[in-house]
């Protein structure tokens, strides 16, 4: 047996029956789902009728219940299945949700709190005001711990092949934090300019606000960051560890090998760059277009590399990488990417006026193209190699461009928006031709592409239906130039004899990127193929920190940023949030105005406004961000992001449901406004706007923020009220109105406090007199079911109700603010414990007690008591008592069935 | 002025609103209703954000309301 007992729920009725048993001796497990126990008692202002502080009353039962030496506290935590057993106990699992925090560690102090940049309702607060991500739940919290929300994986982060943490950044720029969120994309890849720029943003595909009126333009948020970064610093301004006295070499520099340097870099490396060509960058260099990623954005990121002190040389080719091992560095990463264009295998390929795509882009970016003034250009090929040739040919002054490709438009591999760019620039698709042969004239010179008719038959390996030549049909594609860009392949023939290249590319394992030679790790496309920058970007990072690994003797394996994000958040559970959306307008991607032969840029730079303007859009879908900044602001170093939940099965004598209560929401009584009107509120907003740990200064109006001077109560809402299907009183609805009009005379002396009622129900000890007492002080009591609720335009409230007392007439009474006594109403959760044998419900669905006159707190099931509100309402007083008479009847039981972890108190155990 | 808007959408858009609302006190302090007038957005959603900026120490609000029945709000660091 784990424990004698588990009590389910940590409110007033929970922790009375832990500490009663805790008292007797019983070893108890108390699991609440909230980070703190206290359950709503501790929300309050004061308890009714003696106007006791319930801070001040509940506060040491809460730290008594934690602190008891048989109680164990299971916070943050959840039952999720109670089964019963044979011998008369029970075996129940709870998961213990990740708070992402060491409890350990943290202090409490809250400094984490201020800085992090997503705020959402506070449930603790009636949701009157925002909290954060990260939040201690109230400021009387036991276990006075913050914890972080995360609802799973935000979908941009999520999707980023370079793990960058894009809701992160997001979130830091919408608050002005542009410095903060240019580190956050450093801490994956010093390619931030880059990115911002050529990276096909799979962030915004996934991005939910795309499921409303469009995603938000995270990319260009990014490339806003880099700019302005460089606009005003010359260095990343990165925090390098210290020198670990090993080195690496890098061999490639493109995106993932300047990305893997970095990585090592960072963390205390002498690394060097091997690049075999003139200047660093590999294909961002020289193959993408500077219309899409100018060469001295390129030189800005590559600056970053060498500014935390990368030593690239270039014009240094490795033809031996393994043999660098032996030239005293102590590990490699190879990255050398595709450089090797897949040709065109038809006749005629060696015609002059035939290029290969990368040839071509090359010769662009170093600015030796040939005119191409009244050229016909052929380019072949679907995928953005081909794309960028034709929109360079575009920009060369041919008289057309046709982009020929043996398959369908569907089919492109390009992305769609360079696609979508070229056809813009002019490009025409010539879709399901595949080039048969190369055509030239009498000298020698390519005239026309003779190709195949096709037609799409049944999908190949690559999932896309695969191309077939209509028999006996061909088409003439004419052309001055023509450009093939039909593939990329590494360039791996050389390293056969060192390392495994297989299918041509180089072999590494899937998850660490290490090679068949144990300190040679690889990376980017030589080992994929190619892809695209931020996937290799991202390869970069996985191989550098498995190279760090294994040259610290640690296991290899999946890495956090990569393999370890929490599950994606569904867009649906997103949406759901939300009653409603207003319409954000889209951010236009603000095109260059230029000329079509112009290489400048096709995208500007978004301005701040722009940016703020996008970055509001984001709807935080996982919640936390992932920004880190809590991290760096706790001085206990308590976050942690890898916690994750954890399910235990536990054995328990017997158990004691406490789940309480939940309150009527009050947006099912239309008539009343609630949530339309910004000053009908409900009586536990009241609480907390009474409480002293209160959201407001004061008692204000959340309209306008005015001190109200007349306050009107509508008793019984959604509770005696068949049109909302619960004729039952709630019991508690009166005394709590009635302790807060005592409450609000006290706090607004000014304030005039009417309640309208149906009849009021003061039963119990002391009750009756402090309605008395509230009558004398200033109070009005008006008879008579209120009937609707309207809005004046100065946002004050007109009560419509019969004047039962008075004139018998409908009248209306204005009111500055109206506080809705919404009733009790069972919580679902209690029944849900039991999968195998049904929890017994009332007519009402709370639970069930058959013999509730004598045996209060036993239910159907043996072993099983209920404690509080969740048989039914009862106020604190009720709660209390019902939680002992729950208590005496699991002591009982423990004795009849002799079961316990303590063989003392049983005399016998089994 | 009331806002048509979620709660939520309006919550979310504190961090986004503190520079806007500290531009809006930097002459002194204000109510919600002149706060709301100087950004041109509802009082009921400018309540939320004045509340969320005194709650993490941007804002603090005068001792006393004044005769009308408002608060003045000031940036903190003016203090």
């Amino acid at each position: 047996m784990d424990y004698d007992v588990l009590v389910v729920g940590g409110g007033i009725g929970g922790m009375e029956s832990s500490l009663k048993l805790g008292d007797m001796g019983y070893k108890v497990l108390l699991v609440e789902k909230e980070p703190s126990v206290g359950g709503r008692m501790i929300l309050l202002s004061k308890v009714f009728p003696t106007l006791d502080c319930a801070s001040c009353i509940s506060g040491p039962k809460m730290s008594s219940t934690v602190n008891h030496p048989n109680v164990t506290v299971a916070s943050s935590s959840l039952v999720e299945a109670i089964h019963p057993q044979a011998d008369g106990s029970f075996r129940a699992s709870v998961t213990h949700k990740a708070t992402y925090v060491d409890a350990a560690a943290c202090t409490g102090c809250q400094e984490c709190e201020p800085v992090c940049p997503v705020a959402v309702p506070d449930q603790f607060n009636a949701d009157l005001v925002p909290r954060r991500a990260v939040y201690l739940a109230f400021p009387q919290a036991v276990p006075k711990k913050v914890v972080i929300e995360r609802a799973g994986t935000s979908p941009c982060s999520g999707e980023c092949p370079a793990g960058i943490k894009a809701h992160g950044y997001v979130a830091l720029a919408r608050e002005g934090r542009y410095e903060e969120a240019f580190q956050l994309v450093l801490e994956a890849t010093p390619l931030v300019g880059t990115l911002g720029r050529a990276c096909y943003a799979p962030c915004e595909d996934q991005c939910t606000r795309a499921d409303l009126e469009g995603s938000v333009p995270i990319r260009a948020i990014k490339r806003f960051l880099a700019d302005r970064h460089y606009a005003e610093s010359d260095t990343p301004g990165v925090s390098l560890a210290q020198a670990n006295g090993r080195s690496v070499a890098v061999v490639g520099s493109g995106p993932a090998g300047l990305t893997a340097a970095w990585q090592l870099a960072l963390r205390g490396y002498a690394v060097t760059i091997f690049e075999a060509d003139d200047e660093p960058g590999g294909f961002l260099r020289y193959a993408l277009p500077a219309f899409r990623l100018p060469g001295e954005v390129v030189e800005r990121d590559i600056q970053n590399v060498r500014d935390v002190g990368v030593t690239i040389l270039t014009g240094a080719r490795v033809s031996d990488p393994v043999a660098l091992t032996t030239r005293g560095f102590d590990g490699v990463i190879v990255a050398t990417g595709t450089p090797l264009a897949t040709p065109l295998e038809v006749p005629g390929t060696d015609a002059e006026g035939v290029w290969s795509g990368l040839d071509f882009l090359r010769d662009v970016r170093l600015g030796r193209a040939p005119s191409l003034q009244d050229q016909r250009v052929v380019v072949v090929g679907g995928g953005n190699v081909a794309m960028d040739a034709a929109r360079s040919a575009a920009r060369l002054g041919a008289s057309s461009v046709s982009i020929v490709y043996r398959r369908g438009r569907d089919e492109m591999p390009a992305h769609e928006d360079e696609i979508a760019g070229a056809v813009a620039d002019g490009a025409s698709l010539r879709l399901l031709l595949g080039p048969a042969e190369v055509v030239t004239d009498s000298a020698g010179r390519v005239s026309a592409l003779r190709c195949d008719v096709m037609r799409l038959g049944e999908a190949d390996a690559s999932g896309r239906r695969r191309p077939e030549p209509v028999p006996g049909r061909s088409e003439l594609v004419e052309a001055d130039v023509l450009i093939a860009a039909i593939g990329m392949a590494p360039d791996v023939g050389a390293l056969a004899h060192v390392l495994d290249t297989t299918h041509g590319r180089l072999g590494a394992d899937p998850t660490t990127l290490q090679t068949s030679v144990p300190n040679v790790f690889a990376a980017g496309d030589v080992v994929v193929g190619a892809s695209d920058i931020t996937r290799a970007a991202g390869a970069g990072r996985r191989a550098a920190i498995n190279l760090d690994r294994f040259l610290n003797g640690e296991a290899l394996g999946p890495i956090d940023a990569l393999d370890g994000r929490l599950d994606t958040i569904a867009h649906d559970s997103v949406i759901r949030r939300q009653a409603r959306y207003s319409e954000h307008a889209a951010v236009e991607r603000g095109l260059n105005a230029g000329e079509l032969a112009s290489f400048e840029e096709i995208e500007r730079t978004l301005s701040e406004d722009e940016v703020l303007a996008g970055a509001s859009s984001c709807l935080d879908c996982g919640v936390c961000s992932e920004c880190g900044s809590c991290a760096r602001a706790c001085p206990a170093d308590a976050i942690d992001f890898t916690m994750r939940d954890r399910t235990e099965e536990v054995r328990v004598g017997s158990v004691v449901v406490s789940t309480g209560f939940t309150l009527f929401p009050a947006d099912l009584k239309p008539e009343y406004g609630w949530g339309v009107y910004p000053n009908v509120i409900t009586g536990m907003q009241m609480d907390r706007l009474i409480a002293p740990t209160r959201p407001f200064n004061t008692i204000l109006r959340p309209s306008d923020g005015k001190v109200p001077e007349r306050i009107g109560y509508v008793s019984c809402t959604g509770s005696r009220d068949r049109t909302v299907g619960n004729p039952r009183c709630s019991k508690i609805c009166c005394m709590y109105s009635i302790k807060q009009n005592q409450l609000i005379m006290g706090t607004l002396p000014l304030a005039d406090v009417s309640m309208h009622y149906i009849d009021i129900r003061a039963a119990g000890k002391r009750y009756e007199e402090f309605y008395q007492q509230s009558a004398a002080m200033g109070a009005q009591y008006i008879k008579g079911r209120v009937a609707s609720i309207s809005e004046t335009p100065e946002q004050n409230l007109l009560v419509r109700y019969e004047d039962i007392e008075g004139t018998g007439n409908i009248v209306e009474t204005e009111y500055d603010l109206v506080v809705l006594a919404v009733g009790v109403q069972p919580n679902p959760a209690a029944a849900a414990l039991f999968p195998d044998q049904a929890l017994e419900l009332d007519e009402a669905a709370f639970v069930f007690e058959p013999n509730e006159d004598l045996q209060p707190g036993r239910t159907n099931i043996p072993g099983v008591y209920v404690a509080g509100a969740a048989s039914g309402p009862k106020d604190i007083v009720d709660s209390i008592a019902h939680a002992g008479a729950a208590v005496s009847g699991v002591a009982a039981y423990l004795q009849a069935h002799r079961v316990s972890t303590e063989p003392e108190l049983m005399g016998v155990t089994r | 002025m009331t806002s048509p808007r979620d709660q939520r959408e309006i919550i979310r858009d504190e961090p986004l609103m503190h520079r806007p609302i500290l531009a809006a006190l930097a002459d002194g302090p204000r109510t919600i209703p002149e706060i709301a007038a100087a950004l041109g957005r509802p009082s009921s959603e400018v309540v939320y954000w004045v509340m969320g900026m005194r709650r993490y120490g941007f804002v603090i609000e005068e001792p006393e309301a004044n005769e009308d029945g408002y608060f003045l709000y000031g940036r903190k660091d003016a203090r």
